[in-house]
Protein backbone atom coordinates (compact mmCIF):
# COMPACT_ATOMS: atom_id res chain seq x y z
CA UNK A 1 0.00 0.00 0.00
CA UNK A 2 1.27 3.32 -1.10
CA UNK A 3 2.33 5.89 1.86
CA UNK A 4 4.38 9.01 1.88
CA UNK A 5 7.65 7.35 2.06
CA UNK A 6 6.38 6.52 -1.60
CA UNK A 7 6.03 10.25 -2.22
CA UNK A 8 9.33 11.10 -1.25
CA UNK A 9 10.87 8.18 -3.88
CA UNK A 10 8.78 9.34 -6.54
CA UNK A 11 9.38 13.17 -5.96
CA UNK A 12 12.85 13.14 -5.49
CA UNK A 13 13.79 12.45 -8.54
CA UNK A 14 11.88 16.01 -10.43
CA UNK A 15 14.83 18.25 -8.07
CA UNK A 16 17.95 16.32 -9.42
CA UNK A 17 17.37 15.25 -12.99
CA UNK A 18 15.02 18.55 -13.41
CA UNK A 19 18.28 20.62 -12.32
CA UNK A 20 20.33 18.74 -14.97
CA UNK A 21 17.59 19.61 -17.41
CA UNK A 22 17.43 23.54 -16.33
CA UNK A 23 21.37 24.16 -16.33
CA UNK A 24 22.21 22.41 -19.62
CA UNK A 25 19.17 24.83 -21.16
CA UNK A 26 20.57 27.68 -19.74
CA UNK A 27 23.99 26.75 -20.76
CA UNK A 28 22.91 26.14 -24.39
CA UNK A 29 20.96 29.81 -24.52
CA UNK A 30 24.56 31.32 -24.18
CA UNK A 31 25.12 30.00 -27.50
CA UNK A 32 23.42 32.51 -30.06
CA UNK A 33 22.08 34.42 -27.08
CA UNK A 34 18.75 32.24 -27.31
CA UNK A 35 16.08 34.06 -25.09
CA UNK A 36 13.92 31.63 -25.59
CA UNK A 37 15.84 28.51 -23.96
CA UNK A 38 16.99 30.98 -20.91
CA UNK A 39 13.14 31.49 -20.14
CA UNK A 40 12.66 28.33 -20.40
CA UNK A 41 15.58 27.32 -18.47
CA UNK A 42 14.25 29.42 -15.72
CA UNK A 43 10.68 28.46 -16.03
CA UNK A 44 11.80 24.88 -15.33
CA UNK A 45 14.03 26.54 -12.47
CA UNK A 46 11.24 27.89 -10.79
CA UNK A 47 9.06 24.93 -11.08
CA UNK A 48 11.28 23.12 -9.59
CA UNK A 49 12.24 24.98 -6.67
CA UNK A 50 8.23 24.93 -5.82
CA UNK A 51 8.35 21.04 -6.44
CA UNK A 52 11.29 20.58 -3.96
CA UNK A 53 9.64 22.12 -1.45
CA UNK A 54 7.37 18.51 -0.80
CA UNK A 55 10.10 16.87 -2.24
CA UNK A 56 12.11 17.87 1.37
CA UNK A 57 8.98 17.56 3.76
CA UNK A 58 8.79 14.08 2.26
CA UNK A 59 11.75 13.09 3.59
CA UNK A 60 11.07 13.31 6.63
CA UNK A 61 7.96 11.19 6.52
CA UNK A 62 10.27 8.72 4.15
CA UNK A 63 12.34 8.64 7.00
CA UNK A 64 9.85 8.00 9.71
CA UNK A 65 8.58 5.08 7.64
CA UNK A 66 12.07 4.32 7.23
CA UNK A 67 13.41 4.40 10.82
CA UNK A 68 9.88 1.89 11.85
CA UNK A 69 11.46 -1.45 12.41
CA UNK A 70 14.25 -1.32 9.94
CA UNK A 71 17.66 -1.79 10.31
CA UNK A 72 18.77 1.35 9.01
CA UNK A 73 21.92 3.66 10.03
CA UNK A 74 20.89 7.27 11.56
CA UNK A 75 24.10 8.73 10.63
CA UNK A 76 23.43 7.72 6.95
CA UNK A 77 20.16 9.09 7.06
CA UNK A 78 21.37 12.05 8.89
CA UNK A 79 24.12 13.10 6.62
CA UNK A 80 21.36 12.45 3.37
CA UNK A 81 19.13 15.30 5.70
CA UNK A 82 22.44 17.78 5.84
CA UNK A 83 22.82 17.17 2.48
CA UNK A 84 19.03 17.98 1.18
CA UNK A 85 18.81 20.94 3.43
CA UNK A 86 21.57 22.73 1.42
CA UNK A 87 20.97 21.82 -1.93
CA UNK A 88 17.19 22.68 -0.62
CA UNK A 89 17.75 26.28 -0.03
CA UNK A 90 20.03 26.62 -3.23
CA UNK A 91 17.64 25.40 -5.35
CA UNK A 92 15.06 27.50 -3.60
CA UNK A 93 17.80 30.66 -4.40
CA UNK A 94 17.99 30.09 -7.48
CA UNK A 95 13.99 29.46 -8.41
CA UNK A 96 13.64 32.98 -6.58
CA UNK A 97 15.92 34.43 -8.75
CA UNK A 98 14.94 33.05 -12.13
CA UNK A 99 10.80 34.31 -11.20
CA UNK A 100 12.88 37.81 -10.85
CA UNK A 101 14.43 37.10 -13.96
CA UNK A 102 10.59 36.00 -15.62
CA UNK A 103 9.42 39.24 -14.35
CA UNK A 104 12.28 41.57 -15.54
CA UNK A 105 12.08 39.48 -18.89
CA UNK A 106 8.40 41.16 -19.00
CA UNK A 107 9.47 44.83 -19.17
CA UNK A 108 12.89 44.45 -21.12
CA UNK A 109 12.79 41.02 -23.11
CA UNK A 110 15.17 39.63 -21.31
CA UNK A 111 16.65 39.22 -17.38
CA UNK A 112 19.36 42.15 -16.18
CA UNK A 113 23.14 40.88 -16.98
CA UNK A 114 23.06 40.81 -13.27
CA UNK A 115 20.62 38.70 -12.89
CA UNK A 116 22.02 36.44 -15.51
CA UNK A 117 25.21 35.99 -13.60
CA UNK A 118 23.33 35.19 -10.17
CA UNK A 119 21.33 32.56 -11.56
CA UNK A 120 24.60 30.66 -13.83
CA UNK A 121 26.60 30.54 -10.38
CA UNK A 122 23.56 29.29 -8.14
CA UNK A 123 22.51 26.79 -10.59
CA UNK A 124 25.50 25.21 -10.95
CA UNK A 125 26.17 25.14 -7.21
CA UNK A 126 22.52 23.74 -6.87
CA UNK A 127 22.95 20.99 -9.67
CA UNK A 128 25.90 19.98 -8.28
CA UNK A 129 24.38 19.95 -4.76
CA UNK A 130 21.26 17.96 -5.64
CA UNK A 131 23.87 15.44 -7.08
CA UNK A 132 25.44 14.81 -3.74
CA UNK A 133 21.93 14.80 -2.21
CA UNK A 134 20.46 12.01 -4.44
CA UNK A 135 24.21 10.05 -3.87
CA UNK A 136 23.70 10.33 -0.16
CA UNK A 137 20.15 9.42 -0.40
CA UNK A 138 20.96 6.52 -2.48
CA UNK A 139 23.50 5.18 0.21
CA UNK A 140 21.01 4.87 2.96
CA UNK A 141 19.48 1.66 1.67
CA UNK A 142 21.40 0.82 -1.26
CA UNK A 143 24.57 -1.26 -0.19
CA UNK A 144 25.16 -2.57 -3.60
CA UNK A 145 26.05 1.34 -4.66
CA UNK A 146 28.69 1.18 -1.97
CA UNK A 147 30.58 -1.67 -3.69
CA UNK A 148 33.39 -3.13 -1.82
CA UNK A 149 33.79 -0.02 -0.03
CA UNK A 150 33.11 0.34 3.26
CA UNK A 151 30.75 3.64 3.60
CA UNK A 152 30.47 3.43 8.03
CA UNK A 153 33.65 2.81 10.16
CA UNK A 154 33.40 3.37 13.29
CA UNK A 155 30.42 4.83 13.22
CA UNK A 156 31.35 7.28 11.23
CA UNK A 157 31.00 8.30 7.31
CA UNK A 158 34.32 8.19 4.97
CA UNK A 159 33.64 10.19 2.57
CA UNK A 160 35.03 10.50 -0.69
CA UNK A 161 37.11 13.50 -2.35
CA UNK A 162 34.22 15.20 -3.14
CA UNK A 163 32.54 14.52 -0.30
CA UNK A 164 34.78 16.16 2.27
CA UNK A 165 34.12 19.28 0.99
CA UNK A 166 30.87 19.40 0.78
CA UNK A 167 29.95 17.98 4.14
CA UNK A 168 31.49 20.50 5.27
CA UNK A 169 29.51 22.92 4.43
CA UNK A 170 26.21 20.38 4.77
CA UNK A 171 24.50 21.55 8.13
CA UNK A 172 23.73 19.48 10.49
CA UNK A 173 19.87 18.31 11.29
CA UNK A 174 19.79 18.23 14.75
CA UNK A 175 21.45 21.70 15.38
CA UNK A 176 19.31 23.46 12.89
CA UNK A 177 16.45 22.05 13.66
CA UNK A 178 16.87 23.31 17.68
CA UNK A 179 18.08 26.47 16.16
CA UNK A 180 14.37 26.99 14.92
CA UNK A 181 12.96 26.23 18.34
CA UNK A 182 14.99 27.96 20.67
CA UNK A 183 13.06 30.73 21.63
CA UNK A 184 9.48 31.02 21.34
CA UNK A 185 9.94 34.16 20.43
CA UNK A 186 12.33 33.66 17.15
CA UNK A 187 9.37 31.20 16.00
CA UNK A 188 6.49 34.10 16.78
CA UNK A 189 9.19 36.39 14.51
CA UNK A 190 8.84 34.18 12.12
CA UNK A 191 4.59 33.03 12.29
CA UNK A 192 4.61 37.24 12.24
CA UNK A 193 6.91 37.33 9.06
CA UNK A 194 4.44 34.33 7.81
CA UNK A 195 1.18 36.62 7.61
CA UNK A 196 2.85 39.63 6.74
CA UNK A 197 3.79 37.50 3.40
CA UNK A 198 0.16 36.68 3.64
CA UNK A 199 -1.02 39.91 3.44
CA UNK A 200 1.25 40.69 0.84
CA UNK A 201 0.30 37.92 -1.71
CA UNK A 202 -3.65 38.15 -0.79
CA UNK A 203 -3.36 41.65 -1.21
CA UNK A 204 -1.71 41.72 -4.68
CA UNK A 205 -2.67 38.93 -5.96
CA UNK A 206 -6.21 38.76 -4.70
CA UNK A 207 -6.58 42.32 -6.58
CA UNK A 208 -5.46 40.99 -9.78
CA UNK A 209 -7.77 38.12 -9.49
CA UNK A 210 -10.29 39.88 -8.49
CA UNK A 211 -10.00 42.62 -10.86
CA UNK A 212 -9.88 39.73 -14.08
CA UNK A 213 -12.54 38.37 -12.53
CA UNK A 214 -14.99 41.53 -13.15
CA UNK A 215 -14.57 43.43 -9.84
CA UNK A 216 -13.56 47.31 -10.30
CA UNK A 217 -13.60 47.32 -13.70
CA UNK A 218 -13.28 51.33 -13.85
CA UNK A 219 -9.17 49.68 -13.35
CA UNK A 220 -7.46 48.84 -16.40
CA UNK A 221 -5.26 45.41 -15.93
CA UNK A 222 -1.74 46.65 -16.33
CA UNK A 223 -1.35 48.94 -13.57
CA UNK A 224 -2.66 46.03 -11.62
CA UNK A 225 0.02 43.29 -12.42
CA UNK A 226 2.70 46.28 -10.96
CA UNK A 227 2.14 44.82 -8.08
CA UNK A 228 2.71 41.64 -8.85
CA UNK A 229 6.33 41.75 -7.12
CA UNK A 230 5.01 42.66 -3.92
CA UNK A 231 3.02 39.47 -4.03
CA UNK A 232 6.80 37.30 -5.35
CA UNK A 233 8.12 39.16 -2.38
CA UNK A 234 5.68 37.99 0.45
CA UNK A 235 5.98 34.10 -1.63
CA UNK A 236 9.50 34.22 -0.98
CA UNK A 237 8.82 35.46 2.75
CA UNK A 238 6.11 32.78 3.24
CA UNK A 239 8.08 30.26 1.61
CA UNK A 240 12.02 31.12 3.86
CA UNK A 241 9.42 31.09 7.22
CA UNK A 242 7.59 28.32 6.56
CA UNK A 243 9.99 26.34 6.18
CA UNK A 244 12.08 27.10 8.81
CA UNK A 245 9.01 26.43 10.94
CA UNK A 246 8.78 23.02 9.38
CA UNK A 247 12.38 22.31 9.89
CA UNK A 248 12.42 23.14 13.39
CA UNK A 249 8.96 21.17 14.15
CA UNK A 250 8.44 18.54 11.16
CA UNK A 251 6.21 16.16 13.47
CA UNK A 252 3.80 18.55 13.79
CA UNK A 253 3.24 19.02 10.02
CA UNK A 254 4.19 15.56 8.11
CA UNK A 255 0.99 13.54 9.87
CA UNK A 256 -1.60 15.92 9.33
CA UNK A 257 -3.60 15.53 6.38
CA UNK A 258 -4.17 19.66 6.24
CA UNK A 259 -0.87 20.05 5.79
CA UNK A 260 -0.12 17.98 3.07
CA UNK A 261 -3.94 19.74 1.45
CA UNK A 262 -1.81 22.87 2.40
CA UNK A 263 0.77 21.70 0.50
CA UNK A 264 -0.78 20.28 -2.64
CA UNK A 265 -3.08 23.64 -2.66
CA UNK A 266 0.23 25.46 -3.56
CA UNK A 267 1.27 22.83 -5.97
CA UNK A 268 -1.75 23.99 -7.93
CA UNK A 269 -1.13 27.56 -7.34
CA UNK A 270 2.68 27.01 -9.10
CA UNK A 271 0.41 25.37 -12.13
CA UNK A 272 -2.45 27.81 -12.36
CA UNK A 273 0.87 30.33 -12.27
CA UNK A 274 2.19 28.21 -15.11
CA UNK A 275 -1.26 28.04 -17.25
CA UNK A 276 -1.80 31.87 -16.50
CA UNK A 277 1.91 33.08 -17.55
CA UNK A 278 2.89 30.33 -20.39
CA UNK A 279 -0.60 30.06 -22.37
CA UNK A 280 -2.24 33.53 -23.88
CA UNK A 281 -4.38 34.04 -21.04
CA UNK A 282 -1.60 36.43 -19.67
CA UNK A 283 -1.59 38.05 -23.74
CA UNK A 284 -5.56 38.12 -23.48
CA UNK A 285 -5.98 40.23 -20.31
CA UNK A 286 -2.98 42.34 -20.29
CA UNK A 287 -3.91 44.79 -22.32
CA UNK A 288 -7.55 45.36 -21.21
CA UNK A 289 -8.77 48.29 -20.56
CA UNK A 290 -10.80 50.53 -18.30
CA UNK A 291 -14.38 49.14 -18.47
CA UNK A 292 -13.14 46.06 -20.13
CA UNK A 293 -14.15 42.92 -19.81
CA UNK A 294 -11.11 39.79 -19.74
CA UNK A 295 -11.89 36.25 -21.31
CA UNK A 296 -13.75 33.79 -20.02
CA UNK A 297 -11.15 31.20 -19.44
CA UNK A 298 -8.89 34.04 -17.74
CA UNK A 299 -11.88 34.62 -15.90
CA UNK A 300 -11.73 30.45 -14.60
CA UNK A 301 -7.99 30.79 -14.04
CA UNK A 302 -8.30 34.08 -11.72
CA UNK A 303 -11.30 32.47 -10.14
CA UNK A 304 -8.92 29.44 -9.19
CA UNK A 305 -6.36 31.09 -7.90
CA UNK A 306 -8.44 33.23 -5.45
CA UNK A 307 -10.44 29.66 -4.14
CA UNK A 308 -6.55 28.21 -4.39
CA UNK A 309 -5.54 31.12 -2.08
CA UNK A 310 -8.04 31.04 0.69
CA UNK A 311 -8.19 26.86 0.80
CA UNK A 312 -3.90 27.71 2.16
CA UNK A 313 -5.51 29.87 4.41
CA UNK A 314 -7.99 27.64 6.32
CA UNK A 315 -5.73 24.20 5.68
CA UNK A 316 -3.05 26.25 7.37
CA UNK A 317 -5.29 27.35 10.01
CA UNK A 318 -6.53 24.04 10.52
CA UNK A 319 -3.09 22.55 10.99
CA UNK A 320 -2.89 23.47 14.14
CA UNK A 321 -6.69 21.94 15.40
CA UNK A 322 -6.27 18.55 13.53
CA UNK A 323 -5.38 15.72 15.19
CA UNK A 324 -2.35 13.10 13.00
CA UNK A 325 -4.11 11.45 10.44
CA UNK A 326 -1.21 9.13 9.13
CA UNK A 327 0.22 6.67 11.24
CA UNK A 328 3.39 4.55 10.40
CA UNK A 329 2.11 0.50 10.44
CA UNK B 1 -4.13 39.33 39.63
CA UNK B 2 -7.55 39.73 40.38
CA UNK B 3 -9.75 37.71 37.92
CA UNK B 4 -13.03 39.68 37.51
CA UNK B 5 -15.59 36.76 38.21
CA UNK B 6 -17.78 37.73 35.10
CA UNK B 7 -15.10 36.27 32.82
CA UNK B 8 -15.50 32.74 34.31
CA UNK B 9 -19.13 32.98 34.09
CA UNK B 10 -19.02 33.74 30.52
CA UNK B 11 -16.98 30.39 29.96
CA UNK B 12 -19.36 28.61 31.44
CA UNK B 13 -21.80 29.42 29.26
CA UNK B 14 -22.80 27.18 26.20
CA UNK B 15 -21.41 29.50 23.17
CA UNK B 16 -18.34 29.86 25.42
CA UNK B 17 -17.93 25.86 26.04
CA UNK B 18 -18.85 25.01 22.54
CA UNK B 19 -16.79 27.35 20.36
CA UNK B 20 -13.66 26.26 22.74
CA UNK B 21 -13.96 22.37 22.94
CA UNK B 22 -15.87 21.38 20.39
CA UNK B 23 -14.43 18.70 17.87
CA UNK B 24 -16.04 20.57 15.17
CA UNK B 25 -14.56 22.48 12.03
CA UNK B 26 -16.90 25.07 12.77
CA UNK B 27 -15.31 25.42 16.29
CA UNK B 28 -13.06 27.75 17.26
CA UNK B 29 -10.56 27.15 14.24
CA UNK B 30 -13.36 27.80 11.66
CA UNK B 31 -13.33 31.56 13.51
CA UNK B 32 -9.84 32.02 13.56
CA UNK B 33 -9.68 31.25 10.07
CA UNK B 34 -11.99 33.93 8.89
CA UNK B 35 -10.76 36.15 11.81
CA UNK B 36 -7.09 35.75 9.68
CA UNK B 37 -9.43 36.33 5.60
CA UNK B 38 -11.06 39.41 7.19
CA UNK B 39 -7.72 40.66 8.03
CA UNK B 40 -6.52 40.22 4.95
CA UNK B 41 -8.94 42.22 3.06
CA UNK B 42 -8.87 44.62 5.76
CA UNK B 43 -5.11 45.03 5.62
CA UNK B 44 -4.71 43.86 2.08
CA UNK B 45 -6.44 46.44 0.88
CA UNK B 46 -5.41 49.33 2.90
CA UNK B 47 -1.92 48.02 1.78
CA UNK B 48 -2.82 48.46 -2.00
CA UNK B 49 -4.06 51.93 -1.36
CA UNK B 50 -1.80 52.98 0.82
CA UNK B 51 0.80 51.80 -1.80
CA UNK B 52 -0.66 53.57 -4.84
CA UNK B 53 -0.63 56.87 -2.47
CA UNK B 54 2.99 56.84 -1.98
CA UNK B 55 3.36 56.24 -5.28
CA UNK B 56 3.67 52.57 -6.45
CA UNK B 57 1.88 51.63 -9.63
CA UNK B 58 1.62 55.08 -11.10
CA UNK B 59 0.02 54.07 -13.99
CA UNK B 60 -3.16 52.92 -11.54
CA UNK B 61 -5.80 55.03 -11.76
CA UNK B 62 -6.69 56.16 -8.16
CA UNK B 63 -10.48 57.32 -8.11
CA UNK B 64 -11.66 53.36 -8.85
CA UNK B 65 -9.78 52.39 -5.84
CA UNK B 66 -12.34 53.67 -4.31
CA UNK B 67 -14.73 50.71 -4.41
CA UNK B 68 -11.99 48.77 -2.29
CA UNK B 69 -13.22 50.21 0.85
CA UNK B 70 -16.15 47.84 0.24
CA UNK B 71 -14.21 44.95 0.95
CA UNK B 72 -12.15 46.47 3.20
CA UNK B 73 -15.38 46.90 5.81
CA UNK B 74 -16.51 43.93 4.84
CA UNK B 75 -13.43 42.31 6.21
CA UNK B 76 -13.70 44.62 9.25
CA UNK B 77 -17.37 43.51 9.87
CA UNK B 78 -16.46 40.12 9.76
CA UNK B 79 -13.41 40.57 12.03
CA UNK B 80 -15.67 41.99 14.38
CA UNK B 81 -17.83 39.17 14.61
CA UNK B 82 -15.57 36.92 14.61
CA UNK B 83 -13.57 38.32 16.89
CA UNK B 84 -16.29 38.42 19.40
CA UNK B 85 -16.56 34.53 19.23
CA UNK B 86 -13.11 34.39 19.47
CA UNK B 87 -13.48 36.33 22.62
CA UNK B 88 -16.34 34.63 23.84
CA UNK B 89 -14.66 31.47 23.62
CA UNK B 90 -11.50 32.83 25.63
CA UNK B 91 -12.60 35.88 27.85
CA UNK B 92 -10.35 35.54 30.36
CA UNK B 93 -7.28 35.02 28.26
CA UNK B 94 -7.74 38.22 26.12
CA UNK B 95 -8.71 40.88 28.51
CA UNK B 96 -6.04 39.80 31.22
CA UNK B 97 -3.66 40.17 28.01
CA UNK B 98 -1.94 43.47 27.74
CA UNK B 99 -1.05 42.49 24.35
CA UNK B 100 -5.21 41.85 23.78
CA UNK B 101 -5.92 46.08 24.23
CA UNK B 102 -2.54 46.88 22.43
CA UNK B 103 -3.98 44.91 19.42
CA UNK B 104 -7.28 46.89 20.02
CA UNK B 105 -5.37 50.19 20.01
CA UNK B 106 -3.74 49.55 16.65
CA UNK B 107 -6.58 48.21 14.98
CA UNK B 108 -8.87 51.43 16.61
CA UNK B 109 -5.68 53.61 14.66
CA UNK B 110 -5.71 51.50 11.87
CA UNK B 111 -9.47 51.87 11.28
CA UNK B 112 -9.31 55.68 11.78
CA UNK B 113 -6.57 56.03 9.21
CA UNK B 114 -8.63 54.20 6.85
CA UNK B 115 -11.85 56.53 7.42
CA UNK B 116 -9.81 59.61 7.09
CA UNK B 117 -8.45 58.06 3.61
CA UNK B 118 -11.77 57.31 2.32
CA UNK B 119 -12.83 60.72 3.58
CA UNK B 120 -10.16 63.02 3.02
CA UNK B 121 -8.53 61.36 -0.07
CA UNK B 122 -11.34 59.91 -1.51
CA UNK B 123 -13.88 62.22 -0.27
CA UNK B 124 -14.49 64.56 -3.51
CA UNK B 125 -13.81 62.82 -6.45
CA UNK B 126 -14.03 66.00 -8.58
CA UNK B 127 -9.92 66.56 -7.38
CA UNK B 128 -7.11 65.86 -9.83
CA UNK B 129 -5.42 62.92 -9.05
CA UNK B 130 -2.64 65.01 -7.66
CA UNK B 131 -4.34 66.83 -5.25
CA UNK B 132 -6.43 63.62 -3.95
CA UNK B 133 -2.40 62.13 -3.49
CA UNK B 134 -1.10 64.90 -1.99
CA UNK B 135 -3.83 64.96 1.06
CA UNK B 136 -2.71 61.00 1.61
CA UNK B 137 1.08 60.83 1.65
CA UNK B 138 1.48 60.93 5.63
CA UNK B 139 -1.64 59.48 6.46
CA UNK B 140 -0.97 56.33 3.94
CA UNK B 141 2.48 56.08 5.96
CA UNK B 142 0.56 56.05 9.54
CA UNK B 143 -1.51 53.53 7.81
CA UNK B 144 0.93 51.21 7.11
CA UNK B 145 2.79 51.46 10.56
CA UNK B 146 -1.12 50.93 12.31
CA UNK B 147 -2.14 48.06 10.75
CA UNK B 148 1.93 46.16 10.55
CA UNK B 149 1.59 46.98 14.31
CA UNK B 150 -2.19 45.66 14.56
CA UNK B 151 -1.30 42.46 12.59
CA UNK B 152 1.77 42.10 15.04
CA UNK B 153 0.26 42.43 18.05
CA UNK B 154 -2.45 39.70 17.37
CA UNK B 155 0.23 37.09 16.67
CA UNK B 156 1.50 37.92 19.87
CA UNK B 157 -1.35 37.00 21.48
CA UNK B 158 -1.18 33.26 22.52
CA UNK B 159 2.62 33.72 23.42
CA UNK B 160 1.70 36.66 25.47
CA UNK B 161 -1.25 35.01 27.26
CA UNK B 162 -1.12 34.88 31.27
CA UNK B 163 -4.38 33.00 31.65
CA UNK B 164 -5.38 30.10 29.55
CA UNK B 165 -9.33 29.53 30.84
CA UNK B 166 -10.49 31.40 34.14
CA UNK B 167 -8.55 29.58 36.88
CA UNK B 168 -5.94 27.96 35.14
CA UNK B 169 -2.42 29.62 33.49
CA UNK B 170 -1.27 29.38 30.10
CA UNK B 171 0.66 26.88 29.53
CA UNK B 172 0.03 25.15 31.95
Amino acid sequence: MMNLAHLHLLLNHFPIIGTMIAVALFLLSFVGKNTDLRRASYIIFAGIALLSIPTFMSGYTAEAWIQNGKDVSQVLIDRHKGSAMLSFWFMEFTGAFALVGLWQSQKTSRPANWNVAVVFLLSLLTVGLMARTGNTGGDIHHAELRGDNELLVNGKVVEGPIGSIASRFEPSPDKFMNAMVFSKWWWTFMMILHYMGLILIVATVGFLDLRIMGFMKQVPIRPVHEFIPWGMLGLGINVLTGMLGFIGQPNNYIFKEDFWMKILCLMLLGLNVALFYMTDVFEGVENVGAGEDAPIFAKLVAGTSLFLWFAVITFGRFIQFSFDTFKIN
Amino acid sequence: MAVPQILQTIEQTGISTWIRESDSVFGFYFFLTLHGIGMSLVVGGNLIIDLRILGFAQALPLKPLKRLFTLMWGGLILNVLTGIALFTAYPTKESTNIDFYVKLTFVALGVIAMKKVSDRVFGDLSLSEESMLARGQALAKWSLLFWFLAVTAGRLLSETAIYDTYGHLAGG
